[in-house]
């Protein structure tokens, strides 16, 4: 009997598979689609509600390496993942078949299922072999989705550095797991656990799962790849991709940093603080600076999964003092806003989809009064903006409350400096707060309201209803959780309370969770009292009495935030140039030309550098490219001897740790890459052993020998 | 004394007398000018008419433009919800903090942005750019300096910081909460809109802040917002006074405490009113681009006050 998860699965690949039938059309795939969410959908509420689930037995039967299993943590995200993705998938219906030709179609649907399908195996992963396959597949997928979209130098480029990035990242999360190896433990999720680490090889598997965690989650500076790759994909995916991908980077952190990695130093908590806060902030900020309406939402995504950090966090703080009831709260925090903005910026992503159809572009100067020409998907779209910016009555604000209860409650922690550091990061999420507020303002007010910038906008369609009935979904998820959030904050306390072992009730939860409705009842009491309605004469707007206001003179996304940015002018550090012609007449120019360039600092101090370095590193290797077979044998015979000076010579010594080859053997085809980076490190920590100064002496002293005797070698037979 | 009638009594209160207050501000400040001034029942004589009103609306406006007072007005009444007046118990309890106040106040800010965006103009828009400014840099100072007062009173919702700090004696004055309080005023000012931030008076487009962004609201919308301007202020007032100065508010159940307590709150409000009216008569209006600056000022105070809830001395 397979377990309905099974089923869930097994349903995603038929819907790809179904896909690429060229005699079907899209309606198979897409019915086969739709059964596997609402299928892991219902797993995953049910897990969550019910505390851990039982693994899932045929999956593992048919491929004992590759094992999935439910617990209450993948439950949840598993939930999340299903509750974004179906919206999106009913959107995409609409978006794919004006979009896209057959051809392309048919690869779009399976790619999706693809995509959907890894991001679940990477959440119901029990292994590490299976959470790194979903984690490289989820890439490439998402990749594949990107590159059907379209094809230039510029995207290329950009996809490039998305891959590059992410596969970076991969490594990092990859070595992060391979240290638990050292251990002694297994590699399966359940017994990982229980490894005894030394305190440094913890906080070493801490600081890996930052950057390969970080990089995926866009944290500040490893955020680059972020704003690049979340315009370039078609608009459903973008919103997979921020909503939910996103994502499974705080799964990946919770799960090594709580739920493997015991209670650690409290500095992990700070580093990751830290990082937050300046991720937080200069997401929004960033994000104000921008006039695309994907490039503001895919800024947006980077400070809250700040906020999503902050959160995190706080618990690792929390979790090192010993107030486990807190670290629960906090954790409960970052979670709740996980959810949030995955419905939020699902909703958004789609919105500016739908913009980007009807309108013809999604350049925020182009747009304008599209509230009139499209009041339902309007409506969504501002709901999804409220919830973002915090507003009360919707789901955002419910988290940054618990975010700041949590905050407030840094004396527990102890005297002095341990008691003030959390409560002035409430200053930061204040700042933030305030900062994404005018940030929402402008997207919703330059887009939808005042004249259309356009004649494409002033004549926008209306989006059909499907699509209308996506957004309408998202909007209602958004505003039922903002005012009945109990449904989901009793489970996730549950779960908190279970990941960090606090008996506690934990704090402020049920009462939140018991005000809101009340206030949303009183809310809506007062709404209607106050919306009588009365026909309205039309006037013209004011203009100081003069006549001819154009939609040009409106305030533009640029002019609207130009105060916040002169206010922060440090961080964005554009350069500017005003050209004149001609040249020597500075006061009666025939024609002028200003150009403003935001490369970010990062890009410039930190990554442009460390590509230069990267690249003449490769051009330094080349050499050993000399096209020369006998050279090549000589490098294969040097590394040989080297590998088996390695191996006999500081093979006995049992001072430094190692994998035991039995247990690597006995993973499967993957023991050689688990026990590969292991000895290569063992190699290099022993400075003063023989066989290492022949490692990294043999190379360079063979080199020039080599190419010496080339030529001699070659005449001789 | 905890009934929900007189809690419900005093966000009625609140929001009734908001006018009456923003009238007492400006006699003040003309009496400071040896002006003669509008009487006390002017704005409500305002509100009267304006409301009887016709409501013009700009072409191509949507529903937004006319949605965006009612929501404000209704999101002060969220934060006025929060507040206590003249007892230490406001209308929502304990959960309801600070936090659910200032986002009343984000709320009402973020309806008018809106609502300002959708008539079009040029004016409107720059008015909301500014206020954007204004808000996105208040809203951090003001969430410190309540974190350090709710971390001295070790409670977050402000009717038990109020019935905390009334158990305090007034004499040693903590260090955290006069930064606090200087930090708020600051805030204050700020988000009400007053002189050296804002100039209400302002008949000038080029100079205003939330003036410009209601240029084009007209019969009763124009009523609401004028209304919730004064609404804010207000709010402000009795946040400063039940915080920091909560001596007077009725602890005893029954009408006459009660009563004796309105008559303090208010009392209380006429006066930090003359500070308000005393700057307001004395200053000029800030730089825009110096605006930044002042609520810098009321940052670091704030988070010098939020350090020193650490010290022992505090």
């Amino acid at each position: 009997m397979p377990h309905s998860f099974d089923v869930a699965m097994g349903c995603l690949l038929l819907s790809a598979a179904l896909a690429v039938w060229k005699r079907l059309g899209a309606a198979p795939a897409i019915t086969a689609l739709a059964a596997g969410l609402g299928l892991a959908g219902w797993d995953g509420a049910a897990a969550l509600l019910r505390g851990a689930g039982p693994p899932a037995a045929t999956a593992s039967a048919a491929l004992p390496q590759f094992p999935l299993a439910l617990t209450r943590l993948s439950a949840f995200f598993l939930l999340l993942i299903a509750l974004v993705s179906a919206p999106v998938a009913l959107h995409a219906v609409s978006y794919v078949r004006r979009h896209f030709r057959p051809n392309r179609a048919r690869a779009f649907w399976a790619l999706l299922a693809l995509f959907v399908l890894s991001m679940m195996i990477v959440v119901t992963a029990a292994n590490v072999f299976a959470f790194l396959f979903g984690w490289e597949l989820m890439t490439l997928f998402s990749a594949g989705l990107i590159a059907l979209e379209g094809d230039s130098p510029e995207r290329r480029h950009n996809l490039l550095i998305y891959v590059v990035m992410m596969h970076a990242g991969a490594a990092a999360v990859a070595s992060a797991f391979f240290l638990f190896a050292s251990g002694g433990a297994t590699l399966s999720f359940a017994g990982m656990g229980a490894a005894a680490l030394t305190p440094g090889v913890r906080s070493a598997i801490f600081l890996l799962a930052v950057v390969g965690f970080g990089v995926k989650a866009g944290l500040v500076p490893l955020h680059l790849w972020l704003p690049r790759a979340h315009p370039l994909a078609p608009s459903p995916v973008s919103a997979l991709m921020s909503a939910v991908m996103l994502k499974t980077a705080v799964y990946g952190f919770i799960l090594v940093c709580f739920v493997l990695l015991g209670p650690g130093p409290a500095w992990w908590g700070y580093l990751t603080l830290g990082l937050a806060a300046v991720t937080a902030l200069l997401g929004v900020l960033f994000a104000l600076g921008e006039r695309s309406l994907k490039r503001v939402l895919a800024y947006s995504s980077i400070e809250n999964l700040g906020l999503i950090f902050l959160g995190l966090g706080a618990a690792l703080v929390f979790r090192s003092g010993g107030a486990t009831a807190w670290a629960a709260l906090a954790l409960l925090a970052a979670l709740l806003h996980t959810l949030n903005h995955a419905l939020g910026k699902g909703l958004l992503f789609l919105g500016a989809g739908t913009v980007g159809q009807s309108a013809g572009s999604m350049e925020l100067d182009q747009l304008g009064g599209l509230q009139r020409r499209m009041p339902m998907a309007g409506g969504a779209f501002l709901i999804g903006c409220g919830c973002l910016a915090g507003v009360p009555l919707l789901n955002g604000f419910v988290s940054e409350w618990l975010l700041l209860r949590a905050l407030l409650a840094g004396p527990a922690l102890g005297e002095g400096g341990k008691a003030f550091a959390l409560p002035l990061l409430s200053g930061v999420l204040g700042l933030v707060g305030g900062l994404a507020a005018a940030c929402f303002v402008m997207l919703y007010g330059v887009a939808f309201l005042g004249r259309p910038r356009s004649e494409a906008a002033a004549n926008a369609p209306a989006p059909d209803r499907i699509t209308t009935l996506a957004l309408a979904a998202l909007a209602a998820a958004c505003l039922l959780t903002g005012i009945f959030p109990g449904w989901i904050l009793f489970p996730l306390a549950g779960l908190t309370a279970q990941i960090l072992g606090a008996t506690a009730p934990l704090p402020a939860v049920g009462a939140v969770a018991r005000l809101l409705p009340w206030l949303g009842l009183g809310a809506a009491l007062t709404a209607g009292a106050l919306a009588w309605r009365r026909r309205r004469r039309q006037a013209p707007t004011w203009a100081c009495g003069l006549p001819a206001l154009g939609p040009r003179m409106q305030y533009s996304a640029a002019s609207f935030s130009k105060p916040l940015r002169t206010a922060f002018a440090f961080v964005y550090q554009s350069t500017r140039e005003t050209r004149r012609w001609p040249a020597d007449e500075p006061y009666f120019p025939a024609a002028v030309a200003y150009s403003s360039v935001r490369t970010t600092s990062f890009e410039r101090k930190l990554y442009r550098p460390l590509a230069g370095w990267v690249l003449t590193a490769a051009q330094r290797l080349r050499r050993l490219h000399s096209g020369d077979i006998q050279a090549y044998l000589l490098y294969i015979f040097l590394a040989l001897m080297a590998l088996l000076l390695t191996l006999t010579g500081a093979g006995p010594s049992a001072a430094t740790p190692r994998v035991p080859l039995g247990r690597s053997a006995s993973l499967g085809p993957f023991s050689s890459q688990a026990g590969a980076p292991a000895r290569r490190g063992r190699a290099s920590s022993t400075p003063r052993s023989g066989p290492r100064s022949e490692i990294s002496r043999s190379p360079r002293a063979a080199l020039p020998a080599g190419k010496r005797r080339g030529p001699r070698e070659r005449g001789r037979p | 004394m905890n009934h929900l009638a007189s809690r419900l009594l005093q966000v009625a209160v609140l929001v009734g007398a908001a006018p009456l207050c923003s009238a007492w501000c400006a006699r003040l400040r003309a009496w400071f000018q040896r002006r003669q001034g509008a009487g006390l029942s002017r704005p409500y004589a305002n509100l009267f008419k304006l409301f009887a009103k016709e409501d013009l609306r700009p072409p191509g406006s949507s529903r937004v433009f006319a949605a965006a007072p009612r929501v404000g007005f209704l999101a002060l009444g969220i934060a006025a919800a929060v507040l206590p007046v003249w007892q230490p118990a406001a209308l929502l309890r304990a959960p309801a903090d600070f936090f659910l106040l200032a986002g009343g106040l984000a709320l009402a800010r973020f309806a008018l942005s809106l609502g300002a965006l959708d008539s079009g103009g040029a004016f409107a828009g720059m008015g909301a750019s500014r206020e954007a400014l204004v808000a996105a840099l208040a809203e951090g100072p003001m969430l410190l300096a309540l974190v350090a007062v709710a971390l001295v009173t070790d409670h977050s919702s402000l009717s038990a910081i109020a019935a905390a700090t009334l158990h305090q004696p007034f004499v040693p004055i903590s260090a955290v909460r006069l930064l606090a309080l200087g930090s708020l005023a600051m805030v204050a000012l700020a988000e009400a809109g007053r002189i050296p931030v804002d100039n209400p008076t302002s008949h000038l487009e080029l100079t205003m802040l939330h003036e410009a962004m209601v240029l084009d609201y007209s019969g009763a919308s124009l009523a609401w917002v004028e209304w919730a301007a004064s609404l804010r202020l207000l709010l402000f007032l009795t946040l400063i006074a039940n915080i920091f100065f909560p001596w007077g508010l009725a602890t005893a159940a029954g009408w006459l405490p009660a009563c004796a307590a309105a008559a303090l709150w208010a009392a209380k409000i006429a006066l930090l009113a003359v500070f308000v009216a005393l700057l307001e008569a004395t200053l000029a209006k800030l730089r825009m681009y110096a605006v930044p600056e002042f609520l810098g000022i009321a940052a670091a105070l704030a988070t010098l006050a939020v350090v020193f809830t650490a010290l022992p001395w505090s």
